[in-house]
């Protein structure tokens, strides 16, 4: 691999790599464009000129990774229209768990594992330590101002019908995300190692340990045995340092992916057409529905493959033959919204009687 | 929601998205003042509230409050509700378990193209009754304290028996007279002495059955004198 560095290119070049210097001292590299042309297409990137290190550095990244390409269309990316501060929740939820990791990690320099010790290190902290007690209350506040995001966050999603098609995967990452952090406050809950955690995590093992068939055995996977041991606390500080946090942030991860790839959803209520207006003569109409046509099917969602030319073709057609009677100038849009309420009612059904288990109980 | 739906659907959006606005400066802005919002919280949160430090776990203490954090509350007052032990395996892991697959499991059961919360009435009433029903759990959880006051009547010899009992944080469980957790998590220790006999409350105590932590801790003395007394109550 080449390098934009003098010193280096000069030894390349001796080593008979063939990269010619310019009379700047650096390297024009015209020898291997084909392999640079693969990882990147951009060959521009390929030419370095000397005195621009910082940009050369940055190219040299770029055109292995696109990193800018990404970060540009991640940032012009739009958001539709009515987006509202509900949407600001998730990140919210996002910029808390940053915290955690960053508190987390601050506390952990100081925290001892060790059933005997774990006591004194965090009593050490809260009183000895420079802003050991405020560092201590980010993270136990953090913890249920995480969990608070994370409901409102979900009710939104929820209310909003935002886990409808085209995003239920993310609301199935959302959930276990969830019950992620709900795992992450019962295993921190005992590494103060306190009366309240030590007692608290007892009955919580007890209760893991009446479930069925699998209960008794992950019960004893948690206390690390039958019975609650210097074991555990090990045990329960290596999930909630290292297994959980890893699977949060990996699955942060794809639900962000999902996010840029799918989008985030306007408010139900917001609609692209205007009532009125929209349409005022039948080249209008078709021209709006071929362009629209055009749209979904270079979509970057990669969601609708075939058929959406016919369908919306069929659309326009619909659309044109309406176009006599003044009502129908609110568009297709306006008659899905007012057509759709029949059909969704029935498939919600099966989720009543389920439920009902829930609230009164 | 069939493939003309979802056709609509995406197109819909796409013009959504068309009409919108750029994520920066837009959304990261509003994103931005709601870290800010969210940090001043926290930092408030945190030198207001501060974070205590309870006395040094200890095994074998005959005083303690098995208090969970209060996201938890709601899960420990599904306890408090389905008492009866046959139903305890229901309330700790059936219901949690049952409501967990439902969640996940809700963009396949709820295929409606209808996105507009009051256009889905079923939905969204049930979100909301769900809501009342884990705040009221939750507060509900948060306000059952566990005294450690015994008021019913004993005769002397047992008064020591009462007293471990009192200071062990049976009563965060267990109700005994006007005292302590009705409805709670294990029975009612009114009249237990009636119930079952003094070997098997020994034996409760010593190994905790089911939910109920051991209090083999306590010693064999004040085992004793914690069974004279609970046998002693009928």
């Amino acid at each position: 691999m080449k390098s934009p560095f003098p010193s280096r290119t000069k030894k390349a070049d001796q080593a008979g790599n063939g990269a010619a210097p310019d009379e700047n001292g650096a390297v024009v590299e015209e020898p291997k464009p084909s392999r640079k042309e693969k990882l990147s297409g951009h060959k521009d990137l390929a030419v370095h000129h000397g005195g621009e290190a910082g940009k050369d550095v940055a190219g040299w990244v770029d055109s292995r990774t696109n990193a800018t390409g990404i970060f540009t269309a991640m940032m012009s990316r739009h958001v539709p229209k009515g987006t509202n501060w509900f949407y600001t929740l998730g990140s919210a939820t996002m910029f808390i768990f940053a915290m955690q990791a960053i508190t987390g990690v601050i506390l952990s320099m100081y925290y001892t594992p060790s059933a005997t010790q774990a006591y004194a290190s965090i009593t050490h902290l809260t009183n000895d330590v420079f802003l050991g007690e405020f560092v201590r209350g980010l993270h136990k506040w953090g913890a249920s101002l995480m969990i608070i995001l994370i409901f409102l966050h979900m009710a939104r999603t929820f209310f909003f019908g935002a886990y409808k098609y085209p995003r239920e995967l993310n609301w199935v990452i959302g959930v276990v995300l969830l019950i992620l952090t709900m795992v992450m406050g019962l295993t921190g809950y005992l590494l103060p190692f306190d009366q309240r955690s030590f007692w608290a995590t007892i009955v919580a093992n007890n209760i893991t340990a009446s479930g069925p068939v699998v209960g008794p055995y992950l019960a004893d996977f948690l206390r690390a045995g039958p019975d609650f041991s210097a074991t555990t606390l090990s045990r329960f500080y290596a999930l909630h340092m290292l297994v959980v946090p890893g699977l949060i942030g990996g699955l942060i991860g794809a639900h962000l992916f999902l996010v840029v790839k799918l989008g985030t959803t306007a408010p139900p209520w917001v609609r692209a057409a205007r009532p009125k207006g929209a349409q005022r003569s039948e080249a209008v109409v078709a021209g709006v529905a071929v362009a629209d046509s055009d749209e979904v099917s270079v979509s970057s969602n990669g969601v609708v493959a075939n058929g959406s030319v016919e369908a919306v073709a069929e659309e326009a057609d619909q659309a044109k033959s309406k176009t006599e009677a003044p009502e129908a100038a609110a568009g297709p849009e306006v008659t899905e919204a007012e057509s759709a309420p029949e059909e969704p009612e029935a498939p919600e059904e099966p989720e009543a009687p389920a439920d009902d288990e829930e609230t009164t109980s | 929601m069939n493939n003309r739906e979802k056709e609509e659907y995406l197109r819909e959006y796409e013009q959504l998205k068309k009409k919108g606005k750029p994520f920066f400066p837009y959304a990261i802005m509003k994103d931005s003042v709601m870290f800010l919002v969210v940090a001043a919280v926290l930092i408030t949160m945190s030198l207001v509230l501060g974070a205590e430090m309870g006395p040094k776990a200890d095994p074998t203490t005959t005083t303690y409050t098995p208090r969970p954090e209060w996201y938890f509350f709601f899960l420990f007052e599904l306890l408090r509700v389905l008492k009866p032990p046959a139903l305890v395996p229901i309330a700790t892991v059936g219901i949690p378990t049952i409501c967990m697959v439902l969640l996940l499991a809700l963009p396949f059961y709820d295929r409606g193209a209808e996105r507009i919360p009051w256009k889905r009435p079923i939905a969204t009433i049930t979100g909301i009754l769900i809501i009342i029903a884990m705040a009221k759990l939750t507060l509900l959880g948060a306000s059952a304290g566990s005294p450690s006051e015994i008021e019913l009547a004993t005769k002397p010899q047992y008064e020591q028996g009462k007293a471990i009992v009192a200071e062990s944080g049976c009563l965060a469980c267990h109700a005994i007279g006007e005292n302590g957790a009705h409805g709670g998590l294990g029975p009612d220790l009114t009249e237990i002495g009636s119930k079952i006999p003094r070997s098997a409350i020994k034996q409760s105590v010593e190994i905790g059955p089911g939910i109920m932590p051991s209090f083999r801790g306590l010693g064999e003395e004040d085992l004793n004198a914690v069974a004279d007394y609970l046998a002693s109550l009928n």
